[in-house]
Parts: structure tokens; C-alpha cells; sequence
């Protein structure tokens, strides 16, 4: 039976972000949390595969102080235990740093058959936590996954590329990143909601992960997030004729590649 | 002092919004043109626990609390208020046998109730001033086989649907209202009868009809708390309801608000979005603060009942306040999409219509505004 571990973010809801028409910066100061869109995927991915095949699910993340705060939203939507790791160098990190955090509290926690994760954040969709921890713990990465099954252990996936779906089978232990289409996502009832407090979960402290100081220091730096303004052309045709109104109309689109 | 949900409560009331979103929001326009009985989405609400969120847990409900409820009595009612009264109705009858019923009636009932097996209905209504008193009130009169029911309740909602229902009569008639006692009746017991459904103006979906009783014979461990204590137990249920219908009312205004201040932004009048004029800034954020006060006074009253305190005045106090302002805050709305926002293509005339309903089929046992005087003066 499957031991599986889902990596999730707790990401801000980008419906409560706003830009601040001055400056385009963004202002978050009354945005609530969430778990990110595409781990929410991952977590109901797992939870499916051990209603099916038996086993168990843990989940697992890294984030600031706030990563509290997901732990119960977490696990209502199946998970049995819950491992956290808050820390402020979250704020900063990069994928480097996500997946060097994650692949050493994996290596904390124990051996798992599948790692699932969203195949990118909602915030900053790098799409590298799978790939990178793959690497890091030295196991095949199946990424773009949008269908899962699991025979003993081999693991059947399909794999949604631009052009084409790609079939592809790997023997566990394995890390995948999920698309959002590979399932929909429950709505926790409201027992699973106040059965979550009554779950496990557990801190782990970043101090305790043997990693060394250049190991969370991120390689791509920020140095600004601005919100993005599309203007309008404010374009008025005023030929005299409705036809040729459209017929300028059409011009101008096909110019742009539009039509 | 805290006005900060739990997390559990902040969760619940995600859970009821993304289940809105999933269940409610789709059905919501053909529920308002057919006012079909929205069975599907009702058993959906059960397999959420919604049904039972204020039953205890060993009767096989969530035992939530009523801060809960009202966080999902909200949530629905932003996206269809019909399904959000139906919960209302079913609940405050599962509430009067929570706090009033035997050992036996509960272990009976609220199984089903919380599984969404039995839909609970509240007959409290008649045609007359006062439940008791009139040509058709419902009288209950004592015999040896148990009570034998003859009368009729009014506007009773879930009517049609409801397998057990808390019904208020009267054992006396020389008493009317002063003997009034709690029953609870099977849907399929001899003799009820459920009257031709009543079309309203909104919460269409949620049916209300009148039910007749014609000899309904029902054993004496049918009645609920104790004889003749039936006018204490509506009004406190009725309070409780309230509170509930407070919370439908400000879902109502919330939607209408979001989706008015949408309308504003990308409204283009005199060159820009007609969100940067004044007169729409202010309709816009008086009803936002409406809906804000509203919410606090709800939540604070909903607080009491969880808490077991007195809650009654409080109660009133939100009701008058959204009696007043709860139609309002839909002509305000509807001002700021203009003849879109009367357009029945648009959801703003349906919410129009639900918070009429919300405010005008529901009235505490007494006028709010009496209690809320009497307990200053």
C-alpha cells in the first residue's frame, strides 16, 4: 500500500491582492491565505489514490509563520498528519531553496513511495518543486501529469505536453507534478473540517535539517513585484459609413494578428 | 474582546462558499423561474454535513455551533437564498428538538435529520392575530388515544417536503395563544394535509404552503417541551430563526454589493468607470456598511446563542436594523447598475425578491422593536 507525502504551498489568495494605481505596487495587507491551486489538486490526487489502493497520505510545507495557519485546511481534505516548516527565509526563497528545504525534511521524516506537488505555485509558478526535488532525492520526476493510477508499484501516468499526451510508467519511489485537471478538488464537509484539529501535525525546525547557511540563500533574487496594466488603445473610427467603420475596423485587428 | 472567526469557523464558511459556488450557483435562476424544490442540491447539503451542523455529534451531526451556521447561512445566501431558507427552516426545527424534545424524540429525529433523511418544518403560523385564536387555528384536544389535531397553519415553509414537523397548537381553545403547545407531527400522519403551494415573490424553491389537520390523532409522546408551553418556544426559536434570517439577509446585500461594485468598475459614463462618481461611491459604500454593522450584530447575537446567554434583545435589535435596511440595500444596488440592475437578465431583481422574502415572511414573536424598548425602558 502507497505511502504518500503531498508538498503544498500556502500562497496569499490573489483575489484579495490589489495594485495601487500610483505605483503599481501591490498592496496585501488584508489578503486572506490559501492553499495554493495546484497543490489542492495534488492533495485530493493522493487522498484518491489511498481510498483506492489503501496506504496513507502526509503533507508537508515550508513557508513564513503563516504556514500555521494552513495546517487544518490541510488535512481536512485528507491527509493524516501534517509536518510544517515555518521559517522566515521563506519569505525570500527561490525554487532552489524551496525544494533544498522540502528534499531535507523528506529525508527527516522517512521513505515515501510517491511525493505529489502542484506542477506550479499560484503565486509564482516556477514549476521547479518537482523537478528540483526529484533531483535532490535522487528519484524520477514524472511532471505535467494529468491522469494517475497505481498498480502495486508501478505507477501509470499521463503526462499533457503542448502538443501531445505522453503515457509513461515508473516504479516507485517517485516524485510528480499534477495539473489542475487531473481532478477536482473536494469540498471538505463540515466533519472533515473539525475532524482536521484533531489530526496530528509537527514543526519541524530548519535548524535541525543539517543544512548549511548557502543552502537557503536564494539565487534569484527580488527585487520588485509590480502589478501589470493592460491600457486601452482608445482607438475611435469616425468615417462616415458604418461599412467603413467595420472595414477599418478589420483592418486594424489584422494588423495586430487578430483576425 | 475578539471579532476574529476560529479557524474552524473561517474554514467552515470557505467550505460553504466553494460549496455555493459548486451546487447553488448554477440552479440559482431556474430555481427563481420554476420554484422547483431543489432535491439534488439538498441532498448535497447533507453529504456536506450542512443539514446537521448544529445537531450534537453522538445524534450524528457536527455540532458546529451557531457562529458556524450563520458563516454558512451567509455563504449559501450569497448565491441562492431559496436554499439558505430551506436550511433555516429545517434547522430551527431540528433546534426546537434539540433543546426541548425527550431523550426518545431526539434519538428518533436527529439521526435522520442530520443525514438530510427527514426535512424538519416549523408551523408556527395561522390566519388569525395569533396562534390560537381564529376561525381556523389549530386546536389540540386531549383523548385517551393522545392529542386529536384539527385547524390549520399558515405559510409553513419546506411544507411539501418536511417529514416532521414542529407544529404549534392550541389545547384550549377558551385560552387560545395561552395554551399554546408544541407538537411534533409526521408528514404522512391520517389527516395532514399540505395546501396548494403559495407563489411568492422571491426564495422561490423554498415551498410554502398551508397544511391542514383534520382529525390527526398523535400519541401524547408527540408533544415537544411541555404542555402549554408552546408560546415560550416559538418566540425563542422564532429569536433564534432570526438571527439566521439576519445572516440570509446579509448574504443577499453582500452579493448584491460585490456584484454592483463590479458593474460600477467596468460602466464606462462620461469617459470613465462610473465607480470614480461620487453619488455611486456613496450608494456603494453605504450599503457595504450596512452589510459590515449587519454582520458584527449578527455574529455577536449568534456568540450569545452558542454561548448559552441571553441573546433575545440583541436578536431584535439586528432584525430591526435589517428591516429597515435590508430592502435598501438592494434598491441601492439596483440605483447603481440602473436599467441593467432592473434588467431580470441580471441576478439583482431575484435578489431584489429574496430579501423582500427574507424580511417580510419572517417575524419574531413579538415586534422586535418592543423587546429592544423594554430593555432600556
Amino acid at each position: 500500500m502507497p505511502k504518500c507525502l503531498v508538498c503544498y504551498k500556502w500562497t496569499l489568495d490573489e483575489q484579495d491582492i490589489k495594485v495601487k494605481p500610483e505605483d503599481l505596487s501591490l498592496d496585501s495587507s488584508r489578503a486572506k491565505g490559501k492553499i495554493s491551486d495546484f497543490d489542492r489538486n495534488a492533495i485530493e490526487e493522493a487522498a484518491l489514490l489511498v481510498e483506492k489502493n489503501g496506504g496513507a497520505v502526509d503533507a508537508l510545507s515550508y513557508g513564513t509563520a503563516s504556514v500555521k495557519q494552513s495546517l487544518k485546511d490541510a488535512l481536512s481534505r485528507g491527509p493524516e498528519k501534517a509536518y510544517w516548516i515555518a521559517d522566515a527565509s521563506a519569505e525570500t526563497a527561490d525554487a532552489s531553496v524551496t525544494a533544498m528545504v522540502l528534499a531535507a525534511a523528506i529525508r527527516k521524516i522517512g521513505q515515501y513511495d510517491l511525493i505529489l506537488c502542484g506542477e506550479g505555485s499560484s503565486d509564482l509558478f516556477n514549476q521547479q518543486t518537482a523537478p528540483r526535488l526529484a533531483a535532490l532525492l535522487d528519484m524520477p520526476c514524472l511532471s505535467f501529469v494529468n491522469k494517475l493510477s497505481l498498480d502495486g508499484d508501478t505507477v501509470t501516468a499521463t503526462r499533457k505536453l503542448e502538443d501531445c499526451e505522453e503515457v509513461v510508467t515508473v516504479k516507485t519511489p517517485v516524485v510528480i507534478g499534477v495539473l489542475s485537471e487531473i481532478n477536482k478538488p473536494r469540498i471538505p464537509s463540515l466533519k472533515q473540517v473539525l475532524g482536521a484539529a484533531k489530526k496530528p501535525n509537527e514543526e519541524i525546525r530548519i535548524a535541525d535539517l543539517g543544512l548549511k547557511p548557502e543552502d537557503i540563500q536564494p539565487k534569484a533574487v527580488r527585487k520588485s513585484v509590480k502589478g501589470f496594466v493592460m491600457h486601452r488603445k482608445n482607438v475611435i473610427f469616425k468615417e462616415s459609413s458604418a461599412a467603413d467603420r467595420v472595414a477599418k475596423l478589420k483592418a486594424s485587428l489584422a494588423s495586430e494578428g487578430l483576425c | 474582546m475578539n471579532f476574529e472567526l476560529t479557524e474552524e469557523q473561517q474554514l467552515i464558511g470557505q467550505s460553504a462558499r466553494d460549496f455555493a459556488k459548486e451546487y447553488l450557483e448554477p440552479i440559482a435562476v431556474e430555481l427563481d423561474h420554476t420554484g422547483d424544490f431543489p432535491k439534488k442540491a439538498v441532498n448535497a447539503l447533507a453529504k456536506h454535513d450542512f443539514l446537521g451542523l448544529l445537531i450534537p455529534g453522538d445524534l450524528g451531526g457536527a455540532e458546529a455551533g451557531f457562529v458556524s451556521y450563520v458563516e454558512v447561512i451567509e455563504n449559501l445566501s450569497r448565491y441562492c437564498a431559496a436554499v439558505a431558507s430551506i436550511v433555516n427552516n429545517h434547522t430551527i426545527a431540528a433546534y426546537a428538538i434539540q433543546n426541548w424534545g425527550t431523550a426518545e424524540q431526539k434519538k428518533k429525529y436527529l439521526p435522520g435529520m442530520a443525514k438530510g433523511e427527514i426535512l424538519g418544518g416549523f408551523a408556527i403560523f395561522e390566519h388569525g392575530p395569533t396562534p390560537g385564536v381564529g376561525a381556523d387555528a389549530l386546536v389540540a384536544i386531549k383523548q385517551d388515544v393522545g392529542y386529536v389535531l384539527n385547524g390549520k397553519k399558515a405559510f409553513v415553509r419546506n411544507a411539501g417536503e418536511a417529514g416532521v414537523y414542529v407544529v404549534f397548537a392550541t389545547t384550549d381553545p377558551a385560552l387560545g395563544a395561552k395554551a399554546l403547545t408544541a407538537f411534533l407531527v409526521e408528514a404522512d400522519a391520517i389527516g395532514v394535509k399540505v395546501g396548494e403551494k403559495l407563489e411568492t415573490m422571491g426564495l422561490k424553491g423554498c415551498p410554502v404552503a398551508d397544511i391542514t389537520f383534520e382529525n390527526v390523532v398523535i400519541p401524547e409522546t408527540a408533544v415537544l417541551g411541555a404542555v402549554n408551553e408552546g408560546t415560550a418556544i416559538s418566540a425563542k426559536a422564532l429569536a433564534v430563526a432570526s438571527v439566521a434570517e439576519a445572516a440570509q439577509t446579509v448574504g443577499i446585500g453582500q452579493a448584491a454589493v460585490e456584484h454592483a461594485a463590479a458593474y460600477a468598475k467596468q460602466r464606462v459614463q462620461f469617459g470613465k468607470p462610473v465607480a470614480t462618481l461620487q453619488a455611486i461611491q456613496t450608494l456603494l459604500a453605504e450599503v457595504a456598511t450596512d452589510c459590515h454593522l449587519a454582520r458584527l450584530g449578527l455574529q455577536n447575537a449568534a456568540l450569545l446563542i452558542e454561548e448559552g446567554k441571553p441573546f433575545e434583545v440583541e436578536a431584535a435589535m439586528i432584525k430591526s436594523f435589517l428591516v429597515r435596511l435590508g430592502s435598501k440595500m438592494l434598491l441601492d444596488t439596483c440605483q447603481v447598475e440602473g436599467g441593467f440592475g432592473y434588467s431580470e437578465f441580471m441576478p439583482l431583481p431575484r435578489m431584489f425578491r429574496d430579501i423582500a422574502g427574507t424580511n417580510l415572511l419572517d417575524a419574531p414573536g413579538d415586534f422586535p422593536e418592543k423587546l429592544i424598548a423594554a430593555s432600556i425602558a
